[in-house]
């Protein structure tokens, strides 16, 4: 009985181990992680084996425990795909909820990038930005959306301005006057690289 | 041996009208005024009689480098170039280049602080200064030679770790628009001319002595350490330029562009910059990448890596390979340099086919380093191609120039923006061929001085960024309203001061900008988001007084002022708090003289101090408020004529203005009205002497 | 056993680990020396009589620092690290890490056009590090005072400032230029792993530098120059007494 007690304290030790290390890998590389991957790891690794009921149970309880005995590493609301985890060593609270609305919502995404930006910085957001990483979305995925947010009610709030190298800009006019937007999308656009 | 840390003890001296070599004690006669910049304006100020021009043998030119260069201290390789200014209108005046690269480190590795040059070589000569042999040698081989055969030649015979700061032909021919460079890409605008008009083609030094740390050596690599763990990327901007997983902020204005994916394409093999975590110290070299600023995101596939001064982690310059160009041009494939080095060539034209982010305009990129980087080019913060521009689209160019001169030039290739075009302008202005290469050599001053050109326009047109004489603003009001504006009456040129944008640009959000300008400057109304500007208050005052006198520091301890100074950090653990009295602690350990922030800051104010009364005492005037501290109309006036500090405008109220330079003036000590320094001011700061001399003038506040 | 048979026993294993019983390899290494044979034998019955014994580096050392070309940037911080944080003083002139000389033209040191390495060149930057050279350590075998001794654990080959006399011999047989010479202070110096934590590692911004277990590097670097060192007769004779048989 004590052997496998013994065994058993090991594996847990083991588990808990690459848990905590999964999460944080993950996170340095700019991604969440989920338990089915954890696990599926675990399952892959042969550190969990057997029966799948047991495995399940201990993983659980690893995770847990991990969860409680690490500081920096944090558990997000489930927001039905399961929960999220991260490390804030390696990732910002900010960067989890580009992610997590990544996954649910895109067209709340845009928005909320753009109103962010346009309350906090101030300044109203290049369409480029949304191409890059972490939106990755494409031209046509892009533009998709704004055609959508267009007509919604609820994403009244985003307009366009062009600058006069032809790109566009969108900002929020619960945060920026559409002026001052487009003064902005102009200084960061073309004015910073004449003022070098 | 030195005396103290930090400086190495010796000011070099070379008399080139008599040949004589001698030395002077640094921290004896100079330390008071630190080295750099204060070296510089105090040698003018006792050695330089009111009247002198820039050419006139009896003119001085002054290398000087501070305690700091040389050491670990990061950000320290910087040379200030003093002397009359050849393009200062239409009075020459003092004023500073700034030279980077390996010049600093070797000469105080060589035993120097500063080198003082005076008279005239009846000849072509260069300097050598290899340790404490020093000499002037002839010359006449390399007159008439580019910078880089100049460097390659004396690299030959003084060995492949000589630093060779020289002219090209347009220092030679005393085009003022010329500068003197080392270390391939390392300019300081504006001297050349000084330099060849005393025949000095060059001074090549080489070093193997120490600079040393008065402090204990543990104490010191905890101070460099602590400074390293707070850089962000060039000019401190802390924040990544998009979203990054270790990040809580990011702005498409930051310089921080370096991220997984983003790789120095043309390094054989390839190397991703990687995550760039601020608390990594091994990845600060990946953070910044200047020509993908610039250039756009293309420049990444020819990106080989970056370059830069001695002794600094951040390496502004960028080093590219673009094959394209051997080709095409008939040029060198590699190049390099930043910001308006980097532009030069495209600087001309008004836009490309391709786009400001094409190759074309890497190209012209390529070819404008070429040629501005061999003849020894200066673009005066790129204002030489605005002009141009203007000229050009004004049909003033057509007019100005006979039928000949005009149709030698292939306007149909500058209309294409083809780069090639360069080819036919920028030799022509380095070797003085034809009206219009000469009058764009002249500087914008004399150039509208000799063509009967209105000044009031070019102060009209913000397109040209023109400020006062002869020299364009440089960070104004543009970008920070009346603190920009201030800055920029202040020097005889453009006042190469960044310690107020490097701040308001580093890409933190506006509450926690805020906050910050709250503990440096007393009140978080000190700065304003960009656009939505507010009324002068005493915050903004403090601000300029602040940014001027850390930019005389910086230059005059050897600390990099498009690095500094460090308010701001990317440690959101320290909520995103850098430390400003980094320079006042790097000081006082590595030379051993223990100064507070305060102290180091009157220090800084002394040299400003100096500076404000050279001009004073040659423009025989101390109605500095309307005869020197100008503001152009650009800065009053709204294309749409929208009322100042309304949201989205960047104008300023004239009334305000004045107010602006009434606080400014009193914060300094300064009379009022006339922004001529008291007599205690002078005194305060230890300049009693000067306020005596200036005394006797009347030129007193 | 005598002390002739005990260190043939030990050489033995030693040498046969390192393939150094090869004939040519010691004849090289004593051609390079200048030294002739015939002043060597003369010599041998002074050793076997069990004098003084030379001091002879047959440790390996643990650890050596490599260096990447491509990710170097030219800056210097390493040179500068190494000592400002162990003398007190800038000076990268006797840097234990050695860049500058290869930073503008790269290791040929003359500019030959754009094929050249360094920043006028293709931009290479060659960095030069101490190959900790195994047996036979050329530095440590040149040195007529034995003052380059092993330092355990990492048995790094270090100069002992107490025995050094400045004769700067030690720079003389480095293929690779390696030592440095603190004329302030009249003594060589040279790459000693700083106990670990090299400060080079340390402070290179761009991670051109790293701390690995020792591997030889000794023929897979090309040399700088020609070593032009004397070997100590002493020295001399117990490299015969080791490997005569």
């Amino acid at each position: 009985m004590s052997d496998r007690h013994d065994i058993s304290l090991q594996t847990k030790e083991t588990i808990i181990d690459v848990i905590a290390e999964s999460i944080r890998r993950k996170s340095q590389a700019g991604q969440l992680a989920s338990e089915n991957e954890i696990f599926q790891e675990l399952l892959n690794r042969d550190i969990l084996k057997g029966d799948r009921e047991e495995s399940q149970r201990l993983f659980k309880e690893a995770l847990e425990e991990t969860l409680n005995r690490y500081e920096d590493l944090e558990k997000l609301p489930d927001r039905g795909e399961g929960p999220r985890f991260y490390s804030s060593q390696f990732m910002t609270q900010s960067y989890t909820r580009i992610l997590l609305q990544k996954e649910t919502d895109l067209l709340l995404l845009i928005a909320e990038v753009v109103r962010e930006n346009s309350a906090v910085y101030p300044r109203p957001v290049s369409l480029d930005l949304f191409g890059d990483s972490p939106f990755n979305l494409s031209q046509d995925q892009l533009q998709g959306y704004l055609q959508q947010m267009a007509k919604e009610e609820g994403y009244r709030d985003i307009k366009q301005t062009t600058t006069s190298a032809g790109n566009v800009f969108l900002y929020s006019s619960l945060h920026l006057e559409p002026d001052y937007a487009s003064m902005l999308a102009e200084w960061f656009d073309v004015g910073q690289f004449n003022n070098p | 041996m030195a005396k103290h840390g930090g400086w190495a003890g010796k000011v070099l001296r070379i008399d080139l009208s008599t040949g004589r070599i001698s030395s002077e004690d640094t921290v004896e006669k100079y330390k008071d005024v630190l080295g750099g910049t204060g070296l510089g304006y105090k040698v003018l100020w006792e050695e330089v009689a009111p009247g002198t021009k820039p050419f006139d043998p009896a003119n001085k030119i002054v290398f000087g480098t501070g305690p700091l260069a040389g050491t670990g201290a990061p950000c320290n390789g910087r040379t200030a170039i003093t002397t009359l200014w050849p393009t200062c209108w239409p009075k020459p005046l003092v004023a500073s280049g700034h030279m980077g690269g390996q010049f600093a480190a070797e000469l105080k590795y060589a035993g120097y602080d500063g080198i003082i040059i005076e008279g005239k070589a009846d000849r072509p000569v260069y300097v050598s200064i290899m340790d404490k042999k020093v000499e002037i040698k002839d010359a006449r081989h390399l007159w008439g030679q580019g910078i880089r055969r100049t460097t390659v030649e004396l690299s030959q015979q003084f060995g492949p770790e000589v630093c060779v700061a020289a002219i090209g032909q347009a220092g030679e021919n005393l085009i003022p628009m010329s500068v003197v460079m080392n270390a391939y890409s390392h300019s300081a605008g504006g001297v050349g001319a000084v330099m060849g008009s005393k025949n000095l083609k060059a001074i090549a030094v080489h070093g193997t002595g120490s600079v040393t740390i008065a402090g204990k050596k543990e104490e010191w690599e905890k101070l460099v350490k602590l400074h390293l763990s707070l850089l962000g990327a060039n000019n401190q901007h802390v924040v990544p330029s998009s979203p990054q997983p270790w990040a809580e902020y990011y702005s498409p204005g930051s310089r921080w562009k370096g991220s997984r994916g983003n790789k120095w394409g043309a390094s054989e093999p390839a190397i991703d910059t990687g995550i760039c975590d601020p608390h990594d110290l091994n990845t600060i070299a990946y953070r910044t990448n200047n020509a993908a600023f610039y250039l756009g995101d293309i420049a990444w596939k020819y990106t080989v890596r970056g370059n830069g001064c001695t002794g600094c982690p951040i390496r502004c310059h960028t080093m590219i390979k673009v094959p394209s160009v051997a080709a095409k041009y008939g040029i060198s494939e590699v190049g390099m340099n930043t910001c308006g080095g980097l532009n030069f060539g495209r600087s001309f034209f008004r836009k490309f086919p391709d786009g400001a982010r094409g190759m074309t305009s890497m190209e012209a990129c390529m070819v404008g380093m070429h040629m501005s980087d061999d003849y020894g080019l200066w673009c005066n913060y790129s204002q030489l191609q605005r002009d141009f521009l203007k000229l050009y689209e004004t049909g003033i160019i057509k007019n100005k120039l006979g039928e000949k001169e005009f149709n030698s030039y292939s306007w149909d290739k500058y209309e294409k923006s083809d780069p090639s075009f360069l080819f036919e302008l920028l030799p022509r202005i380095a070797l003085k061929q034809g009206e219009l290469a000469t009058a764009l050599g002249l500087g914008t001053g004399y150039m509208l001085e000799t063509w009967s050109l209105s000044e009031e326009e070019w102060k009209k047109d913000n397109r040209l960024s023109y400020w006062k004489m002869g020299h364009p603003k440089h960070h104004a009001s543009e970008e920070v309203g009346q603190c920009g504006v201030i800055i920029n009456t202040q020097y005889n040129r453009d006042p190469q001061c960044h310690s107020h944008c490097n701040f308001t640009r580093n890409g933190l959000p506006l509450e926690l900008q805020k906050r910050l300008a709250a503990e440096t400057w007393g009140t978080q109304d000190a700065i304003d988001a960009l656009g939505s500007y507010t009324p002068m208050n005493i915050g903004k005052a403090r601000m300029a007084k602040w940014s001027l006198i850390r930019k005389e520091l910086h230059d005059s301890l050897s600390l990099c002022n498009w690095m500094g100074p460090w308010v701001a950090s990317p440690l959101k653990e320290r909520g995103y708090r850098g430390d400003d009295s980094m320079e006042s602690m790097l000081y006082s350990v590595a030379t051993g003289d223990p100064k507070s922030r305060e102290e180091l800051d009157r220090v800084g104010e002394r040299i400003f101090l100096l500076h404000r009364a050279l001009t004073i005492r040659d423009m025989g005037t101390k109605e500095m408020s309307t005869q020197h501290d100008t503001v152009p109309e650009w800065v009053y006036n709204d294309q749409e004529k929208r009322p100042a500090y309304t949201k989205g405008t960047t104008h300023l109220g004239r009334d305000d203005v004045k107010l602006a330079m009434g606080m400014f003036y009193e914060e300094m000590g300064w009379d009022k009205t006339t922004g001529a320094p008291r007599a205690e001011t002078y005194r305060r700061l230890g300049l009693a002497k000067v306020a005596e001399e200036l005394g006797k003038k009347g030129l007193l506040g | 056993m005598n002390h002739y048979e005990e260190a043939q026993k030990l050489l033995g294993k030693v040498l046969g680990s390192l393939g150094l019983d090869d004939e040519l390899s010691r004849r090289q290494f004593l051609k390079l020396s200048g030294f002739s044979i015939i002043g060597i034998t003369a010599l041998g019955p002074g050793l076997a009589k069990g004098s003084a014994k030379p001091l002879i580096i047959m440790e390996q050392a643990e650890g050596i620092v490599l260096a990447d070309p491509t990710r170097c940037v030219g800056c210097r911080r390493c040179e500068l690290a190494c000592t400002e944080f162990n003398d007190g003083k800038a000076q990268p002139s006797i840097s234990r890490i050695k860049v500058n000389r290869n930073i503008n033209f790269g290791p040929k040191g003359l500019y030959t056009g754009r094929d050249s390495l360094g920043n006028w060149g293709n931009g290479l930057i060659i960095q030069d590090l101490c190959k900790q050279c195994p047996h036979p350590v050329p530095c440590a075998n040149a040195c007529p005072n034995d003052a380059i001794v092993v330092k355990p654990p990492l048995n790094a080959r270090v100069v002992d400032p107490d025995r050094c006399v400045g004769c700067k011999m030690c720079q003389k047989a480095c293929p690779w230029e390696m030592l440095s010479f603190d004329s302030e202070k009249n003594k060589a110096t040279k790459c000693f792993l700083c106990d670990g934590k090299p400060k080079c590692v340390e402070a290179c911004p761009a991670s051109a530098l790293t701390y690995a277990s020792w591997q030889d590097l000794t023929e897979k670097v090309p040399p700088r120059a020609v070593p032009t060192a004397v070997l100590p007769p002493a020295k001399a004779a117990a490299c015969i007494d080791c490997h005569k048989k």
